[in-house]
């Protein structure tokens, strides 16, 4: 016989075993049910979007935009997690080096990256489809920004949960942005979701920046005061976040950083 | 009086499990300028929660921790510029080659680019590794990690190293080339080393005294001669061969314990008595075909107190 039954078992139950955790279950019911709202409710309001002018680019210029805080949140999160799997925590955080250095020296290379990439994103678009996501201008550069600080702070609060959780929950320094994807309105309007998520919506730095960046393509206004809500919020989220990451260091240390690699 | 770089005082670390677990209680320690201490115990000793609570990896409950004359809870940064740690259990990014690895680790440690590549070089030669300096660590063996580990240690000049277990993953002459680069530090620039391993004789070869652990205490703090002498006796071990009934009545008649083997007999006894042993068997004209006396050794005492668990 070509296949063993029982190697083969013997493999099931190896991942089998991964799925132990309330974390893991989540996963088999949390992803599909994110995925269907962000998409489900993108699809709803393009479907009744027969007159509105630059569709595609609204859509190709959130994408663009998605990209910052993703990355952003990456370049933190992924970063610390590689310290993790390289079993480097202790070698860096034996010298000198402070958490906060550590982190503004990623935040620092994050902006170079996310710089290539926004650039490599807009000129395949620009080819592809013939469409400038920088049609919006000069206030492309504060919607960046914005998305960039909430990008940051993201990444520090999902750096917090791979702290307290260890590597169980890497996965989260991944995709941890898209579980406030559907809320923050990436692709379509604030008002197109049930009013239980427009209140968590309001909450989200993120989704005044998209509101924002729709209000100019549509109308060529900008919201001062949505941005300064968006930059607000962010500070929030920063102090909020950076404190959370400082003290899960600390609690960290207090059982040995060398657990977590 | 010698000068202390490093002083430990009553060190705890209690780990918040349900019941709370002592894994360092009340330790107090000194490392002195220029001086190799060895850092010793049983596995579960506390000797790595120690190394961890002395880089600042891991906090400490109470007691403290002094480097330099300052309090290491309150200036880490200062202190950790002059103070290093390397270790065959820990390691560094895997897809970074041998040299960017340096240049990283070197800027941590506050050196410039112009100092880390006048250091590396010479540092890597001497650890057999400057032709791989272009290679991933990924490409390196375990030994050859380990040897970069102690390049990074090195790099910073530092005034104080810690070293968890450095030769573990070496072959013994490489670990031999390790532990004379250890002494020629030492000599040269006065550097004080903190070593934990686990092979007895590099620490009988290499450390000026021993701290030894036992279940989270100081248990033990001397010259690891005197350590080995306050366990153990000599053995004397005789191929007697046809006369060992004979040789175990002298043993017994002379209230030494002893063990045989086939022709072999191995009689535990105090330097001293040695002489007057022998000269019974001579004055009983038994003749012993082969003689081998074993000195007591730092080995003898870690067994002893391993098995005292």
């Amino acid at each position: 016989m070509i296949f063993c039954l029982r190697r083969i078992g013997a493999v099931f139950l190896r991942y089998f075993y991964t799925i132990t955790g309330l974390h893991q279950i989540s996963e088999l019911f949390l992803w599909p049910l994110i995925d269907i709202l962000l998409w489900g409710l993108t699809t709803v309001w393009l479907q009744q979007q027969q007159h509105t002018p630059n569709l595609a680019l609204i859509i190709l210029t959130a994408l663009v935009f998605w990209q910052i805080v993703t990355r952003a949140n990456n370049d933190i999160s992924v970063n610390l997690l590689q310290e993790f799997w390289n079993r480097n925590l202790v070698n860096l955080f034996s010298t000198p080096l402070t958490e906060i250095e550590w982190a503004i020296g990623s935040i620092l290379l994050s902006i170079c990256k996310i710089l290539i990439s926004l650039s490599f994103g807009a000129l395949v678009i620009y080819l592809l489809y013939a469409l400038n996501v920088f049609t919006i201008g000069i206030y492309f550069l504060p919607f960046a920004a914005s998305l960039m600080l909430s990008g940051v702070a993201l990444g520090f609060f999902f750096s917090c949960i791979t702290i307290r959780w260890g590597q169980k929950l890497e996965m989260l320094a991944w995709v941890g942005p898209f579980f406030f994807a559907p809320f923050c309105a990436v692709f379509y309007p604030v008002a197109s979701l049930p009013g239980w998520a427009q209140k968590i919506s309001f909450c989200l730095p993120m989704t005044y920046v998209f509101e924002g960046m729709r209000e100019v393509l549509l109308t060529h206004q900008f919201s001062m005061t949505d941005f300064l809500i968006s930059i607000s919020l962010n500070i929030v989220l920063l102090i909020i976040s950076v404190g959370l990451f400082k003290y899960s260091f600390y609690c960290s240390r207090v059982k040995g950083l060398s657990r977590l690699e | 009086m010698m000068k202390n770089v490093l002083s430990v005082r009553d060190l705890k670390k209690i780990y918040p499990s349900r019941p709370p677990v002592a894994a360092v209680d009340g330790i107090s320690f000194d490392l002195h300028k220029g001086e190799i201490l060895g850092f010793l115990g049983p596995n579960g000793a506390g000797k790595t929660t120690t190394i961890q609570m002395l880089i600042g990896t891991l906090t400490y409950t109470s007691g403290s921790i002094v480097y330099f004359g300052l309090d290491f809870s309150k200036y880490r940064k200062e202190i950790m510029r002059r103070v290093v740690f390397a270790s065959t259990y820990v390691s560094l990014p895997w897809l970074l080659t041998i040299e960017q690895n340096l240049n990283v680790f070197g800027r941590l440690a506050g050196l410039s680019g112009k100092e880390i590549a006048k250091r590396a070089d010479p540092l890597l030669e001497r650890f057999g590794i400057l032709d791989k300096k272009k290679r991933s660590v990924s490409a390196l063996s375990s030994g050859q990690v380990t040897r970069l580990m102690l390049v990074k240690a090195f790099l910073s000049s530092p005034e104080i190293v810690l070293l968890d277990e450095p030769t573990a993953s070496l072959d013994p002459e490489m670990a031999q080339d390790v532990l004379s680069f250890l002494q020629d530090e030492r000599k040269k620039r006065n550097l004080s080393i903190l070593f934990t391993s686990h092979r007895m004789e590099e620490v009988t070869e290499l450390c000026d005294r021993v701290v030894f652990l036992h279940e989270g205490h100081v248990v033990a703090d001397d010259l690891p001669e005197k350590l080995a002498r306050s366990v153990a006796s000599h053995r004397l071990r005789l191929q007697v061969g046809d006369a060992l009934q004979q040789s175990i009545a002298i043993a017994e008649k002379q209230n030494l314990t002893y063990a045989t083997d086939d022709r072999f007999i191995e009689i535990t006894l105090d330097e001293k008595q040695i002489p007057h042993f022998l000269a019974a068997l001579a004055h009983a004209g038994i003749f012993y075909s082969s003689i081998k006396i074993l000195e007591p050794n730092l080995e003898d005492y870690f067994i002893k107190i391993a098995r005292t668990r």
